[in-house]
């Protein structure tokens, strides 16, 4: 289902609702806002939920460095790239490393929509493009 | 180092050099056109890689989305693939290796004669010469039709529209003004004049049926035009996204002759469907709407691509011949008023005339070359000056002596020299004459004679007149061109030669 304008705009209004004086996501205000939804049965509930549940995802992802890795990564390097990635933009991330044997080598990083690939597949792939371009 | 110790040394290389790309997953696709979520960094007119060989260019930055129109293949896209930023604006290849060659919006090419190498590529889209870097226009761009060049003169760096409804002959005038630049190039580059300068043509096809686009490379091809031709390929079928784009890859190669000192002519065909297809990505990426449902800054995509035709001060120039569709010869619609507006003036073509057959359909009470005319050459002034004058005087009294039966001596004769010159300005297709050819024939006719002729004869009188300068007196044609004028000791060659022509034809 498409949001409407209204719809689009509300979700967002929610979403900020859902920010702690932190400018974190805060769970309890979450679960309130949540809670409001289910009471008050807006209109278009389910195209709310999903646009809101998007605003929810986004700002999950940019508060963490998905760390996608081909072999294996210590403990310390981890710390290493969230320390990088929180000093790169101002804010807490917290890392999630997860294994991706699929790049070969190396690291892929995602926080939000900015993606770092130092892999073999990316490294591979843009030489791919470069070449049939 | 052993090879193998190098490629691992290169391995390492490549994969410790991080990228960073901004990405977006794709929320919905439609008609070239998708709606992307991300995308946060991605800058106006960016392009955007999609998965395959698709290249989105980002032209809608909302708060939660990003609107991207998308050329190439956009049959194996589907929602949630994800996209990523590239940092560059969209550029097309540009230079001489192009001559020849079809392409499509994005300068790939599309004739099936292999890779194109060019050397050089420049953005689609580009701010304007401003003021101060161009100059006057000051030389012609002949079109090898008698009745533009002696009365709607044409010069380098100008923007003249072609207008009228479908079938009018729009295509033709500009298909045909191409093929006499080939045919100037031959002989001009032919002498080794360092001083010649060539035209090079640009035809882009918007939104055209791909047997038309054909059937247009088959003409050039034949007239042996096609190896100064560009041609730029958006047919119908195409998304809106490549048929929005096309005009504009045309535009940056276009401005490369001019940029390098060279001369280059570009044909829009036509703007009227390039807005339909603006209108069409407008319409998705829900802008707001206007007049005729065009989007509001229609006026300023046609306003900011014919601003690219200029002749710049110390380099070359790009002249521009736009084409605009009418319907029933309707000049006051949203897209033609917008277009005369911006141009420097009209070609306007008549249904009516064209059904009488007067072809090319030229309205000559309603065409205009506002520029033009310090581009014409002393010679087409001295034998056509009065042309327009009195072909406009023609269609006055002809329409008024529909009513009276008895005319007075004067208007009679009026009458039948104005029958006489439209007869004159008659020209088939593909049929391109050069301007000093065009000067004798004129001549002819301001000397009277084609007078003593019957109607029906003049057309094949003064085809026999071009014929006999062609073959049989060259010289004076080659100093009409390289005089550019009529002085009295060539006027009194053409009168000698005139005389010999006369004498081989039949008596009447
Ligand atoms: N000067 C001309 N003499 C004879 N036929 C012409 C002439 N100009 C155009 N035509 C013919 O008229 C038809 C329509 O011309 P075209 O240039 O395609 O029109 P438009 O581009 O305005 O739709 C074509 O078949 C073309 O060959
Ligand atoms: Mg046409």
């Amino acid at each position: 289902m498409k949001a409407d304008k209204r719809t689009t705009q509300f979700a967002r209004q929610l979403y900020k609702l859902s920010l702690g004086a932190d400018g974190r996501l805060s769970s309890e205000r979450v679960a309130a806002v949540l809670a409001c939804i289910e009471k008050t049965k807006p209109a278009r509930a389910l195209a709310l939920l999903q646009t809101y549940h998007r605003h929810l995802a986004a700002e999950v992802g940019r508060s963490q460095a998905l760390i996608e890795h081909a072999g294996p990564v210590s403990d310390a390097l981890v710390a290493q790239i969230a320390a990088a990635m929180t000093k790169k933009y101002n804010r807490p991330i917290t890392p999630a490393p997860k294994p991706a044997p699929a790049l070969l080598a190396g690291l892929r990083i995602r926080v939000g929509d900015d993606l770092y690939d130092a892999s073999a597949h990316g490294a591979l792939e843009q030489l791919a493009t470069a070449t049939t371009a | 180092m052993t090879v193998l110790e190098q490629v691992e040394a290169q391995i390492a290389q490549l994969s410790n050099r991080a990228t960073k790309r901004n990405t977006g997953t794709i929320r919905s696709l439609a008609d070239g056109v998708a709606n992307i979520e991300g995308l946060s960094d991605v800058m106006y007119n960016e392009m955007v890689s999609f998965p395959g060989n698709a290249i989105g260019i980002a032209l809608n930055l909302a708060q939660d989305e990003v609107g991207c129109i998308i050329l190439g293949d956009i049959a194996t896209l589907k929602e949630g693939d994800e996209v990523q930023t590239t940092g560059k604006l969209l550029s097309v290849p540009v230079g001489k290796a192009l001559l020849g060659r079809v392409v499509d919006a994005l300068g790939r090419p599309v004739d099936g004669k292999g890779p194109i190498d060019s050397k050089e590529a420049c953005p689609v889209e580009r701010i304007a010469p401003g003021i101060i870097a161009r100059k006057s226009v000051s030389q012609p761009v002949f079109t090898g039709i008698t009745a533009i060049d002696s009365m709607i003169p044409i010069g380098r760096g100008q923007r003249e529209l072609i207008i009228g409804d479908r079938g009018t002959g729009k295509t033709t005038i500009a298909i045909d003004t191409i093929i006499n630049q080939a045919k100037i190039n031959k002989v001009g580059l032919a002498t080794g004049d360092p001083k010649f300068r060539p035209i090079y043509s640009i035809y882009v096809a918007v939104g055209q049926k791909n047997s038309n686009i054909v059937r247009t490379i088959a003409t050039l091809e034949t007239a042996g035009a096609l190896e100064y031709t560009i041609i730029v390929a958006a047919p119908a079928a195409d998304n809106p996204a490549n048929q929005y784009i096309a005009p504009f890859a045309g535009a940056a190669m276009g401005e490369w002759f001019m940029e390098n000192d060279m001369d280059a002519l570009i044909i829009y065909d036509d703007l009227s469907k390039h807005a339909v297809a603006y209108r069409q990505i407008s319409l998705i990426l829900k802008r707001p709407s206007g007049r005729e449902a065009y989007p509001g800054d229609v006026f300023y995509l046609h306003s900011r691509l014919l601003e690219r035709a200029a002749r710049l001060d110390g380099k070359g120039s790009l002249t521009a011949l736009p084409i605009v569709e009418t319907l029933a010869g309707d000049i006051s619609a949203y897209i033609p008023t917008n277009i005369i507006s911006i141009t420097d003036g009209q070609i306007f073509l008549e249904t009516d005339l064209f059904n009488q057959g007067t072809r090319p359909a030229v309205s000559v009470g309603l065409s205009v070359s506002r520029v033009g005319s310090a581009a014409q050459i002393k010679a087409t002034k001295q034998v056509g000056g009065k042309l327009k004058g009195e072909l406009a005087q023609f269609r006055e009294l002809a329409a008024f002596a529909q009513f009276g039966s008895d005319l007075d001596e004067r208007t009679r004769k009026q009458l039948d020299r104005g029958a006489r010159i439209v007869e004159l300005f008659k020209q088939p297709a593909s049929a391109p004459i050069p301007i000093e050819q065009q000067c004798v024939t004129l001549w002819a006719m301001q000397k009277g004679f084609y007078d003593a002729l019957e109607i029906k004869n003049i057309i094949p009188a003064a085809k026999s007149l071009r014929e006999f300068f062609a073959t049989r007196k060259d010289p004076i044609l080659a100093e009409i061109r390289a005089k550019s004028a009529l002085d009295k000791d060539l006027e009194s060659k053409i009168q000698a030669a005139v005389d010999e022509w006369k004498l081989t034809q039949p008596k009447a």
